[in-house]
């Protein structure tokens, strides 16, 4: 056989073999193709004026006080006072221009949510009390997804008639006052109590992977109590901590629902988000390259903070598994004031975190819903229209059908570029690695407008350019976008998966004269055909509730819209009907435990959702 | 017929990133034979081992099979099959479906397949286990598992790598004995990895000892044992005394070497450098008078008791030399401070150059 210099360096390899170099290749050009060439192209559009290099749309951005405002104005809370003479306080927050308060409401969603999912996670892990179980449950729901819907009972919850006020003004006098939360503050709020169980997920990983005895060395010479837990618990589980705290605040600088939710107090349209989605799909004959701009700047802050993260955590990288596998986890029963803590702030806590996935379900089954503490009424009458009106129907299965191609994709790409990454030490391994969990540092809404400007410059005037008003296809787009977006999650698993194969059980089987084909499909992928279906029904939940991109490029022709789209447009029109919308979201979340409950049936372990390192 | 092979290795050489793991490996083995590479950890020996199996390619050198040139021959292409270290045995397939594996990769008819896989199961003595999967047979029969994956397909050269380090002792000894026999019924080439000198020993028909990327030493075990070549591979195969001289006379290829204040006459050496260490084994200093002797007076430093012989470990100045014995009378009048003699017949006086 041919020795080839190339395929040594580039795959770590000295044999040129087909199947390895298209390992490598096709997820590798996949990604840059599809990813890094829009964004380009977005770069390219962002930074040029009247035909020339220019930093203009960004110094108009950073110096317009719409965008940069300081000092902040408005004021945080007013106080009203009703005609029944009850006083209440308004929340909105303060505006510090679109790109400042995208900022501010990220860094505050990710404060938020790593102190309750750190909390959560360490009572978790480290104590055993009464009703464990459904707190291991509870803590689960916030997780299942409902574009829109979520966030619409959130704010529900915070109007001044809502069940907060009914709860700790009304029933237990807590509060002085009545409140409402809206604007940028209802944001926050709906943010913080979607994403914080990706910081407990990752934080109570953290705290069960460490090793005991690094614990009672510590309590052995004397420590206890809270300075264990600041000088040895804690350090040790913050790079996971941080980790997941990166997320939400990618998460939270990207979310659109939140702010669309929220769009009647117009403080809540003051984000970049929600700037780019709207300038994108109101704006008027050419969409201005203030767009592209925008998208840059967001895309920047979240790439920082993933390479921030990234660099962070691979310097502190425990080896904290000592050898010889599991050990008897450090749990204990609470004191009475820690139990006090549990049941009478935490598990209120929780239960008002769990509240919105509540409220979708009833939601689904109600008449109406407006200024009362619960919906009104039962009917079924919106769950047989999703179920049976053709329009309707039509949006589920373009969702289906979407989320099953780009879930093919995803499988092909996660497959081919964890056995290269897993198995070969060539010069493109490194940058396949990164290439891989890249999409996760990416915006929605900036994949979106990269995908805007590329297909409508690369394929002008066919079924593929946004920009062809009446004969645009996004199925193409939606499929290409989903498949980037949710390849990290399953890429993950199938990685972790060929870890767990010691790369002998192939030497073996080459070395009987197997070819590496028949290797790969007759040993490998039988062994990690339980991660490989972990993480396409991954990809596949969060496919069929992908919105930044479903919301746009998607909407652009409604007749082969994805289900989010659809959901977006019946809760911004006055006409639409949120139990519509609710009754999607339970579609949604039915499909979302079916996966979860059929791969831990399957995989036999408890499947972890999210987690960046 | 099977076709047996010779296999020639030419100058390889084997880097990973900055460390040299192979710097230049000639070796030479023969049809039929069993041949062992023994050495530490990192020596090099699985590398060797890989790089003839088509798992890793060398940077530099080249492969023989007889007279094929192999050394970019792939894996799968090139007949030399391994025994891994752990075995690799696919967890999902049973015992007679991984033994099977490569005559059905042969496509073979499936008479013939099964005709081969009871043949193979017979001589690693596994009948009536083909049902079982990997996960539910024991260490000792895993290792046959692997064994008979590897013969049923008539290897040119069978490669077993480290092949006994994950079992206990008993089962070690019984699989040693089985390995040979199998090796002497079919015949086969063998090539043998292990850093157990004993092992290596009871073994091989000849052995290579390795030391961080060089052959030091190729013969057979009697040849390794007795006539070191070099400082490393007397230290290697088992407990020996290495002490530290100098050359002070030489006449032809005899000369007069001195530690501390002794003086070794009429010894044999024919390197040149003059820095030198003394090998002498243990089990040839003899604790009374015997002829053509060299007497060395000291001290007695301790005197160790392992059951079925008995050390004492003799201070001579600064250095200490170990004597062994297996008779009782000769420790009886020794005390531990007090004097002790120790004789050694100077053929037994081994003069090699020091390493650097």
């Amino acid at each position: 056989m041919k020795v080839s210099k190339w395929s040594e360096k580039l795959f770590g390899t000295p044999l040129f073999e087909p199947l390895v170099s298209f390992s490598y290749l096709f997820p590798l050009l996949y990604i840059v193709v599809f990813l890094i060439i829009p964004v380009l192209a977005m770069l390219a559009i962002a930074f040029s004026h009247e035909g020339h290099f220019s930093l203009y749309w960004f110094k108009s951005i950073l110096t317009s006080s719409y965008y940069v405002q300081f000092p902040p104005q408005g004021d945080f809370a007013i106080k009203t006072v009703t005609a029944t003479g009850e006083t209440v306080y308004l929340i909105r927050g303060i505006d510090f221009g679109v790109v400042i308060n995208s900022l501010v409401v990220a860094a505050l969603v990710t404060l938020l949510a790593s102190l309750m999912g750190t909390i959560f996670a360490f009572i978790m892990a480290r104590y055993e009390f009464k009703g464990k179980n459904f707190f291991r449950i509870a803590l689960f729901i916030p997780l299942l997804v409902t574009p829109f819907v979520n966030a619409y009972v959130i704010k529900k919850m915070f109007l001044d008639t809502g069940l907060i006020n009914y709860i700790f003004y009304e029933l237990l006098h807590i509060l002085p006052f009545r409140i409402k939360i809206d604007g940028l503050a209802g944001v926050v709020l709906a943010q913080a109590m979607t994403y914080y169980p990706i910081v407990y997920l990752n934080a109570y990983a953290s705290f069960i992977n460490i090793d005991p005895t690094l614990e009672e060395q510590a309590e052995n010479l004397g420590s206890k109590g809270f300075h264990l837990f600041r000088t040895v618990t804690f350090p040790l589980a913050l790079p996971g901590i941080a980790a997941g705290a990166t997320l939400v605040f990618i998460f939270s600088l990207e979310d659109l629902a939140a702010p669309i939710v929220f769009q009647g107090d117009p403080l809540a349209k003051k984000l970049m988000s929600y700037q780019i989605f709207s300038k994108f799909l109101y704006g008027l004959g050419e969409r201005s390259p203030e767009i592209a701009a925008l998208s840059i700047i967001m895309l920047t802050l979240a790439v920082l903070a993933f390479l921030g993260i990234r660099k962070y955590v691979s310097l502190r990288q425990y080896a904290m598994l000592s050898k010889g596998g599991r050990w008897k986890p450090r749990v204990s029963k609470p004191k009475p004031w820690q139990a006090a803590i549990i049941y009478v702030v935490l598990l209120p806590l929780l239960l008002l975190t769990i509240f919105p996935q509540i409220g979708v379900v009833l939601l689904a089954f109600s008449k109406q819903w407006s200024v009362t503490v619960m919906p009104q009424g039962f009917t079924t009458e919106y769950v047989k229209q999703m179920l049976f009106n053709p329009d309707v129907r039509r949006y589920i299965i373009n969702s289906l059908m979407y989320s099953a191609a780009a879930v093919v994709l995803i499988v092909l790409l996660s497959v081919t570029s964890s056995y290269a990454t897993s198995r070969f030490k060539g010069v493109l391994t490194p940058v396949l690695e990164s290439l891989v969990i890249i999409p996760i540092a990416v915006p929605g809404i900036v994949v979106a407008m990269g995908y805007f400007y590329f297909f409508s410059q690369v394929f002008p005037n066919t079924p593929l350019d946004p920009t062809n008003i009446f004969s645009f296809n996004p199925a193409f787009v939606l499929i290409l976008a989903y498949s980037i977006r949710r390849l990290p999650f399953s890429a993950r698993s199938v990685y972790a998966g060929l870890q767990q194969v010691h790369v002998s059980l192939e030497e073996a089987s080459m070395n009987l004269g197997a070819s590496r084909w028949k290797t790969v499909t007759g040993i490998l992928l039988p062994l990690i055909s339980l991660n490989v279906f972990g993480g396409a029904m991954l990809s596949f939940v969060y496919s069929m509730s992908e919105t930044s991109v479903g919301i746009t490029l998607g909407s652009l022709n409604m007749q082969y819209a994805p289900i989010t789209a659809f959901m977006k447009d019946i809760m911004m029109s006055a006409a639409g009907s949120a139990q519509l919308a609710a009754a999607l979201g339970v579609l949604l979340i039915t499909v979302q435990i079916l996966s979860i409950v059929l791969v831990n049936i399957i995989t036999k372990q408890r499947y972890a959702f999210i987690g960046l390192t | 017929m099977r076709k047996l092979v010779e296999v020639k290795l030419e100058n390889i050489v084997k880097t990973f990133g900055e460390t040299v793991a192979l710097k230049g490996i000639d070796l030479h083995i023969k049809h039929g034979e069993l041949f062992t590479l023994l050495g530490p950890s990192g020596c090099g020996k699985s590398t060797t081992l890989r790089i003839i199996a088509g798992l890793d390619f060398p940077d530099k050198g080249r492969i023989f099979f007889d007279d094929q040139e192999v050394t970019y021959l792939s894996s799968s292409e090139r007949g030399a099959v391994l025994v891994f270290q752990n075995y690799a045995l696919w967890p999902h397939m049973t015992v007679y479906d991984n033994i099977a594996y490569g005559l059905k990769i042969k496509k073979l008819p499936k008479d013939e397949i099964e005709k081969k896989v009871r043949w193979a199961l017979q001589l690693v003595k596994l009948e009536g286990f083909e049902d079982r999967y990997p996960t539910q047979l024991s260490g000792g029969q895993q290792q046959r598992v692997a064994i008979a994956r590897a013969i049923v397909v008539e290897p040119k050269l069978l490669l077993l790598d480290e092949p006994l380090s994950n079992l206990d002792a008993k089962l070690r000894l019984e699989m040693r004995s089985e390995i040979r026999r199998i090796q002497r019924e079919l015949g086969i080439t063998v090539l043998y990895v292990t850093h157990d000198q004993e092992e290596a020993m009871a073994i091989s028909d000849r052995i290579a000892v390795m030391n961080v990327g060089t052959v030091e030493q190729v013969g057979t075990p009697r040849e390794i044992y007795e006539k070191p070549k070099t400082e490393f591979v007397a230290s290697f195969m088992g407990k020996t005394n290495v002490i530290p001289a100098k050359v002070v006379e030489r006449e032809g290829d005899k000369v007069t070497v001195e530690f501390e204040h002794f003086r070794l006459e009429g010894l044999t050496y024919t390197d040149k450098s003059d820095k030198v260490v003394i090998v002498i084994r243990p089990e040839r200093i003899s604790l009374h008078p015997i002829e053509n002797a060299v007497k060395l007076e000291g001290k007695v430093d301790l005197i160790e008791y392992y059951g079925f012989f008995i050390e004492v470990v003799g201070m001579f100045g600064e250095t200490r030399i170990i004597a062994r014995t297996i008779s009782d009378k000769d420790v009886m009048s020794l005390k531990p401070q007090g004097p002790v003699t120790f004789y050694i017949n100077r053929d037994d006086i081994l003069v090699l150059p020091k390493q650097l």
